[in-house]
């Protein structure tokens, strides 16, 4: 579903963001993306969305290689990846339902589509009671579900997540995460950005570490603090689970 | 992809109504421009017109000293009946020049006249209005002539002072048409500014640049539109007031009317002028600001 090879990143001031990472990441997996800030986890995720172009290398999102991917496409490659930040970034002028019907209204669906997409996936999130307020109006976890609520409504094949549970408490970042393990239920492969060693540990899913741009750990059933020398084992775990 | 036409249609309502101030100011100065335009257009197709009228009416006038001896006048009138370029040509005497001048002048000024001090005339048609000219060579200071005169020098005078009037015309609507494109401009500029968020979030989930781009395109368009549609009611309105003067009475800006064919074409062009001003003001706003 993911697929980085060989990429490296250098930004135009000379800083080196991402270093020869290659990554395999199937259909349907559960990723965290881990690392000290600064270690390139949000390049990565901006990578993907074709906000930034990496120098070397090539990437595969979808069966689709998108590096060289004409500039018309993109938009559609978006349609395929749903995106979440740490700062939810909604309309503050719209309504919790407004804010997800927009993305559905901008990509043209009709609206048949959004009164009964969009109902359905503030069900999924918890949300359906808030319908009509505004984002002030919602703690900082509700907003984080209508955000996740936007970014999912259009059924994505992807779903990535930067530093998604940066602004929440420890309790509100479970529940964003349990509703992240729900998407990731139906099929959607989600990657998650973090550097939330907690919240790594508790969930035991897959580990990628970054450290200074380069993949220093990748671990099928993972914990935040591990020490880089268990890396080669950690890639039979992966090889194990992918034969499975 | 569907382009829905009500979102397109919402969204630019709702940043026409956002940016109010601004639109007004656009459509304003698009309104007047072109209204200059349109007008420039009326008088060129006016004059042209004219023209034709004021031609075919074209006489020389050769006017007898008042003091003229019979011999003098006997000889002026054979030679303009031997002229092959003269059509035909009238008499006026002493004293019918002297009750057409009390119909023309103030009275202050006729009542310097007498019939004894006032010219007799000979009014000619030539056969071309050109050879207007020659007739008025020929007779000038020949014994017994007062003067002689054209109102094709009159005509001339008008046309260029029509041209000129034209041209101020035209260049000081381009000014006002350069300045309503970088209104329309700005005004993108800032609905793109205060739309900021909602186009970030847009480029997030996938819409298409054309879909991004839309409402905007369409904002400068109807203001471009609206201004010229002010526009054109005004030329429209300009030739109202012509055709109101042809019909009671018979000046110079009588014989300008046009026909309702020529008022459409001017509204066509002033209407199709406004909304290329407004396509492009919008078109360069997006490309310089909206990063899609
Ligand atoms: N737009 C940018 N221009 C220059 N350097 C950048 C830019 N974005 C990130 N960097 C640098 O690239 C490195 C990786 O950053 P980032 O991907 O944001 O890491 P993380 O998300 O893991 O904190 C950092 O050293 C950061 O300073
Ligand atoms: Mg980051």
């Amino acid at each position: 579903m993911i697929r980085f090879d060989n990429v490296t990143k250098v930004y135009k001031n000379g800083t080196v963001a991402v270093r020869n990472v290659s990554l395999d990441i199937q259909k349907g997996e559960f990723v965290f993306l881990v690392g000290p800030s600064g270690s390139g986890k949000t390049t990565c995720i901006r990578m993907l969305l074709r906000e930034e172009l990496p120098d070397r290398g090539r990437i595969w999102v979808a069966g689709r290689e998108i590096i060289h991917m004409p500039k018309w496409r993109v938009p559609y490659l978006r349609r395929n990846v749903g995106c979440v930040f740490q700062d939810y970034r909604l309309l503050p002028n719209k309504t919790v339902f407004q804010n997800v019907a927009f993305a559905l209204e901008v990509i043209g669906r009709p609206k048949n589509v959004v009164e009964t997409q969009v109902p359905q996936v503030l069900e999924l999130v918890g949300l359906a009671k808030k319908r009509d307020n505004l984002p002030s109006e919602l703690s900082g976890g509700e907003q984080q579900r209508v955000a996740v609520a936007r970014a999912f409504v259009n059924r994505p094949l992807i779903l990535l997540a930067d530093e998604p549970t940066g602004n929440l408490d420890p309790a509100t970042s479970q529940g964003i995460m349990r509703l992240l393990d729900r998407i990731n239920r139906t099929g959607t492969t989600v990657v998650i950005a973090t550097h939330d060693a907690a919240l790594v540990d508790w969930m035991r899913r897959r580990v990628v570490e970054l450290d200074q741009g380069t993949i220093v750990r990748d671990q099928a059933r993972g914990v935040y603090g591990i020490d880089a020398t268990s890396g080669s084992i950690a890639r039979t775990e992966v090889g194990a689970r992918r034969t499975s | 992809m569907p382009l829905s036409a009500d979102y397109i249609a919402r969204e630019t309502a709702t940043n026409l109504w956002r940016n109010r101030l601004m639109t007004v100011a656009a459509v304003l100065t698009v309104a007047v421009s072109l209204a200059l335009v349109g007008a420039a257009l009326v008088l060129k197709q006016g004059a042209a017109n004219a023209e034709v009228e004021w031609q075919r009416g074209t006489q020389v006038e050769v006017w007898m000293n008042p003091t003229s001896s019979p011999s003098e006048n006997h000889a002026i009138s054979n030679e303009l009946a031997q002229l092959p370029y003269v059509h035909a040509c009238s008499f006026h005497s002493q004293l019918s020049d002297y009750h057409e001048a009390q119909k023309l002048l103030t009275t202050s000024e006729f009542s310097a006249l007498t019939p004894k001090t006032t010219p007799a005339s000979y009014r000619c048609t030539p056969n071309q209005p050109q050879d207007a000219q020659f007739v008025v060579n020929r007779f000038k200071g020949q014994p017994g002539v007062l003067k002689v005169g054209a109102p094709l020098q009159q005509i001339h005078t008008m046309e260029e002072t029509i041209t000129v009037l034209q041209w101020v015309f035209v260049a000081v609507a381009l000014v006002l048409l350069l300045s309503a494109g970088v209104l329309i401009l700005n005004t993108i500029r800032m609905a793109i500014f205060a739309r900021r968020r909602e186009v970030s979030v847009m480029k997030l989930v996938g819409a298409t640049n054309w879909f991004i781009r839309l409402p905007f395109m369409s904002e400068g368009l109807v203001q471009g539109l609206v201004g010229s549609i002010v526009a054109a009611s005004v030329v429209f309105g300009l030739h109202e007031v012509l055709n109101s003067l042809s019909n009671n009475s018979t000046s110079v800006l009588a014989q300008m009317r046009l026909t309702g064919w020529e008022i459409f074409g001017t509204d066509a062009i002033v209407i199709v002028i406004g909304a290329l001003i407004g396509t492009v003001g919008s078109a360069v706003a997006i490309r310089r600001f909206l990063d899609v």
